[in-house]
């Protein structure tokens, strides 16, 4: 088939140039001139390109259709008189690109060893493969059965599949958009019958609609930025606007706690890349000045530089040092991809994620900084199926950098555009958070109390059940991490201060006071209880002295299916593709999000579930 | 090629059009010149070719929006006017890309029993009963134990090939998989292969070559082997040669991953697929994968085979597991397509395998009536992608603007989703088009074939 292609391209191109002597199959016909002509000043690109795709397939092009060998001579002559050196450049093109294929053809088999036929089949014979993958392990099974299913909508409260009806906090919708949300329903259901659901294509082929335009013109609007393009799924967003930037020859500095899209994307863009402790400015900068120093021993252009961080961070709910690291970057001339996808729709006085946190309007100012911080960071990336409560992500950049992501963001280039309904829906939400007396504002600030609430909640369980545990010391932990080699270094030890004192009480709150993603982590002593008289329950090996990652995962589901099915309450244990993560991957933990739909009395019955659970996991009464 | 020689004198002969692609401030340019090449030399000139914007539904006619450029298609604005048009572009292969009909007013039903989004990961919360019931459905349609649905088309692709490899997997693709199978592939971290595009000579002197030698270096036997071919090659129009990879699975053991993105519910007699067309056992392919984007009129893709792979894909799917699951509207979309296909809508006796019949007939008779016409065509017949080669990147602007003036919608491509001067037109081909839609296209495009001298195989 292949060879059959490329004929045609070299027919096509002897076609181009030859003008329509091809198509007569008549040399006779054939005037000499007019294919000087042809050769002409216009001298177009294709032809110069053909002579070098073409080449070898002359040879065989010729051979195939039989065509008269003396053609082609006679109008190398004929082009020869009108233009000698374009003749002489063509055949030096020609020439290159033989000796380019041989090469390569030379250099690909270079380590092999020398087979024979027969040895090749006995070895083909003798090959087994493994299988494509390993079953799934005793506890995958578990937590793959135990992860809830919901029937029915999606809001504060969810019906189960087995008819209960569950608080929810494990959903992103931080601002309480998609419960009893009448409105965005009639809309989608307009939206349905304007446009139908899918779009049928690419946004490159017809499948860019009108309110995808609108879409991105909001968000922009709404960052400060100058333009936004849109993503059909989240994951694709980081996927494709990384790697589209930052290529082989480019360095990156990134938080060691950044989650495992931007993980996977840079890992995709196959850049040079450095980790800096979570959230920690200074190891920051001292990766910022060794990197510094390994980039001028390079030679050649300067590599493109980008420090690379999230906003919120989904797996520990910080919020990072955005103003230090603006004037690092500057300092040390890098640009900034800032994944908010977390942030955007929760922090700020606006809801406009990190950067409103730091630089929107504070209280009495009445000034928005939010347009000029947006300008500073270069690639701004966000989610619009989190808070907006649609599908996909944006990236926010100036125009040009836009631009080069619609032909090259390959999420964007050859994946079909986002359903106008959710497109719809998101930039309902936008408005809803954008407008001056919108609801949105409003519901913001519940958000806040709530999360300063459920905060306060959660440290007094801690107060109450100090004398609960007898004390071993944390030790543990840190045998465990030594000894286990499937267990992962702690890295919510990194950082400290983000948590509740460590060594008393059953529990660990992770990450900052304003963050509305919560990880509940517990205590060693707490978990080594727990592991122990889980291990009775079957499953966990209870005269073992430290106990594996596996372990605390096991714990954590049992938790959570604890609380979700004696108190109805959903909460989910964080689960992670483990091997995939970069090591060590983040903690087991509950991850509690809050939401500003959440009246006063779920908060508490949440935190009293938690602690309850706890106490009968551990204390097994 | 050209146009890079070009940049080169005009970076000296115009110095100040080249601002942002140079050092600036100790800042290294953040696009390379050569990476945006074909975007400022070609792409500006053409680019009215694409991304054109269009409201409503992409049916079986589309309505664009219109647009203008007063500065040679760097920027463009709306004029606000529409002009409806005959779609041959979107991958609306059934036609199920409808704002009425059964699959419409299920959506609607849905929209407000279970509302819109999820806003969860769905190993996180956000596994609702209607995914599992859509799983066990396209199960049940490809007669397989189990499948997973995902998101998005692109990412189960590119998040579910990792996870099937390892260090010691050897992937082996065809050279002109799509781009969420290399980007896949890339992210998995195994050792990826190429062979040549539908050659199944090279694809057996590659495990030839590859299984005898092991591993690079270590020369270990690999671990094991995974050969990655799209049923229907969108750019190309073409099938894959399913049967005699098959043949080569017998006797190499390779497992074998099949992206049925374009082939699902458009081939095969009951819109099987691929597997159906060439009467291939569906268990002998470890791995369907396929969209919903195209024949389904949703979004999103599914993985299907055995029970073991898919409740590995289940758990651990990246995309289930960081990101947005399939929303209601998706979900119903899906079903309720799924299930006119399958024929199962007591109202609707008949409509979808009609749509199958009345796309396989649209597609024969287009596909021959170009080849008639004298038409370089690419391609298998049946197939309902049928591109027309035009070569020359410079007849893309000129063939998309005189066929549009026609009022035919058309895609034209080129790089990078081809060679440079391997440009095409593709047409794609609908169960919503009736005979007279194709026969006025077929005399359109007729005619500007002949004006731009493109019927090249005109005897
Ligand atoms: C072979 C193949 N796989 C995957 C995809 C991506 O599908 P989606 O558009 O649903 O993301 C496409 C779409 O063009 C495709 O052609």
């Amino acid at each position: 088939m292949n060879t059959n292609f490329k004929a045609l391209i070299a027919l096509a191109i002897l076609n181009e140039v030859l003008g329509s002597g091809l198509e007569d199959e008549n040399p006779a016909l054939f005037q000499t001139q007019d294919a000087g002509k042809n050769w002409g000043a216009a001298g177009s690109s294709e032809s110069a390109s053909a002579g070098v795709e073409g080449s070898t397939n002359y040879k065989s092009l010729v051979k195939i259709i039989g065509f008269p060998f003396r053609l082609f001579m006679r109008y190398i002559r004929g082009s020869y008189k009108n233009d000698p050196f374009r003749t002489f450049l063509e055949l030096c093109l020609v020439v290159f690109f033989v000796w380019y294929v041989s090469r390569q053809k030379y250099k690909m088999n270079q380590n092999d060893i020398k087979l024979t036929e027969k040895e090749i089949d006995e070895l083909v014979q003798e090959w087994k493969p493994e299988p494509l993958v390993p079953g799934l392990s005793k506890t995958e099974r578990l937590i793959l059965d135990s992860i809830p299913v919901i029937d029915g909508q999606n809001g504060v409260e969810v019906r189960l599949k087995n008819g209960d009806m569950v608080d929810n906090f494990s959903n992103y919708d931080y601002l309480g958009f998609m419960s009893n949300n009448e409105k965005a329903r009639e809309k989608a259901v307009k939206t349905l019958r304007n446009y139908g659901v899918g779009a049928c294509g690419p946004p490159g082929f017809y499948g860019t609609l009108d309110v995808h335009m609108e879409l991105e013109k909001k968000v922009a609007e709404f960052m400060g930025a100058e333009a936004a393009i849109i993503y059909s799924q989240g994951m694709a967003t980081g996927l494709s606007v990384i790697p589209c930037f930052s290529k082989r020859d480019g360095v990156i500095v990134a938080d060691s706690g950044v989650n495992f899209v931007l993980q996977q994307g840079i890992q995709l863009s196959r850049s040079k890349v450095f980790w800096y402790k979570h959230n920690d400015m200074e190891d920051l900068e001292n990766v910022l000045t060794t990197t510094n120093k390994y980039i001028s021993k390079i030679k050649g252009p300067t590599p493109k530089k980008f420090i690379v961080t999230e906003g919120l961070f989904t797996d520990t709910g910080s919020i990072v040092n955005l103003p230090k690291i603006l004037e690092l970057k500057k300092k040390y001339k890098y640009r900034l991809i800032l994944d908010d996808s977390a942030g955007i729709g929760a922090l700020g006085a606006r809801g406009a994620g990190v950067l409103d946190y730091y630089y929107g309007e504070k209280e009495g100012n009445g000034k928005d900084g939010v347009a000029e911080a947006t300008k500073e960071v270069e690639i701004l990336l966000g989610s619009l199926w989190q808070a907006f409560g649609g599908s996909g992500g944006f990236c926010c950049a100036a125009k040009e950098l836009i631009g080069h992501q619609r032909l090259s963001g390959l999420g964007y280039v050859f994946s079909a555009s986002m359903p106008a309904i959710m497109a719809v829906t998101a930039s309902d939400a936008i408005s809803r958070l954008a407008e001056r007396d919108g609801d949105g504002r409003l519901a913001l600030r519940k958000l806040n109390e709530n999360i300063s609430y459920m905060r306060q909640l959660l440290e007094e369980i801690n107060n109450n059940n100090n004398k609960s545990i007898n004390g071993y010391a944390s030790e543990e932990k840190r045998l465990r991490n030594k000894d286990s080699n499937v267990s992962s270094i702690s890295s919510v030890s990194t950082n400290n201060d983000n948590f509740t004192d460590r060594d008393s009480g059953i529990i660990e709150i992770e990450g900052d006071d304003n963050s509305p993603i919560i990880h509940v982590h517990l205590t060693p002593n707490c978990m080594r209880q727990a592991v122990q008289k889980l291990g009775g329950n079957g499953g966990i090996n209870s005269t073992q002295q430290f106990w594996t990652r596996q372990d605390e995962e096991l714990v954590m589901m049992q938790l959570a299916s604890e609380i979700q099915t004696t108190y109805k309450v959903l909460v989910c244990s964080s689960l992670y593709v483990v091997e995939r993560e970069k090591e060590p991957a983040p903690e087991p933990s509950l991850r509690i999000i809050v939401s500003a739909g959440h009246s006063k009395h779920q908060i508490i019955k949440c935190v009293e579930a938690i602690e309850n659970s706890i106490n009968k996991l551990i204390n097994n009464y | 090629m050209f146009a890079h020689i070009r940049d080169r004198f005009g970076k000296i002969f115009y110095p100040e059009e080249y601002t942002s692609l140079k050092e600036v401030d100790g800042y290294a340019p953040l696009i390379t010149d050569f990476e945006s090449l074909w975007n400022r030399r070609l792409y500006t000139r053409i680019s009215d070719a694409f991304n054109r914007p269009i409201t409503g539904v992409a049916g079986g006619s589309v309505a664009l929006l219109e647009r203008e450029s007063k500065d040679y298609n760097r920027t463009f604005r709306l004029t606000g006017g529409k002009k409806t048009v005959l779609n041959l572009a979107s991958y609306n292969y059934l036609g199920f890309a409808q704002s009425e009909g059964y699959c419409a007013d299920t959506v609607e039903d849905s929209l407000r029993t279970n509302g819109i989004g999820m806003s969860m990961p769905r190993n996180q919360g956000g596994q609702t009963k209607k995914q599992i019931e859509v799983e066990k459905m396209v199960a049940r349609y490809l007669g397989v134990d189990d499948a997973v649905v995902v998101s998005m088309g692109y990412a189960t692709n590119s998040t579910v090939i990792p996870l099937l490899t390892s260090k010691g997997t050897l992937i082996i693709s065809d050279e002109l998989n799509h781009s969420s199978l290399v980007s896949g592939a890339r992210m998995s971290g195994a050792t990826i292969a190429v062979f040549k595009h539908g050659d199944t000579k090279d694809l057996e002197a590659v495990l030839r070559r590859r299984i005898s030698q092991g591993q690079p270096r270590t020369h270990r036997p690999w671990r094991n082997i995974l050969v990655v071919v799209e049923g229907l090659y969108s750019m190309e129009g073409e099938f894959c040669d399913l049967v005699e990879i098959v043949r080569l699975k017998k006797q190499y053991k390779f497992n074998i991953y099949l992206d049925e993105a374009h082939s699902i519910g458009a081939i095969g007699k009951t819109g099987r697929g691929v597997c159906e067309y060439f009467g291939v056992d569906f268990k002998d392919v470890d791995i369907l994968m396929g969209t919903f984007t195209k024949s389904f009129g949703a979004v999103g893709g599914y993985i299907a085979g055995r029970k073991d792979i898919i409740e590995h894909m289940r758990l651990s799917c990246y995309s289930n597991m960081y990101t947005e699951c399939m929303p209601y509207p998706v979900l119903a979309q899906v079903e309720s397509s799924l299930q006119l296909m399958m024929d199962e809508v007591p109202d609707w006796v008949g409509d979808g395998p009609a749509r199958i019949r009345q796309l396989a007939e649209n597609s024969e008779y287009f596909f021959h009536r170009l080849i008639e016409l004298g038409f370089l065509v690419l391609g298998s017949p049946g197939s309902p992608v049928v591109p027309l080669l035009l070569f020359n990147p410079g007849k893309i602007p000129a063939f998309s603007r005189m066929i549009l003036e026609r009022n035919i919608a058309v895609v034209v491509v080129s790089y990078p989703a081809t060679p440079i001067i391997a440009a095409r037109v593709r047409f794609c081909i609908s169960a919503s088009h009736s005979r007279e839609d194709l026969d006025y296209a077929l005399e359109q495009i007729d005619e500007v074939g002949d004006l731009l001298n493109l019927k090249l195989a005109k005897k």
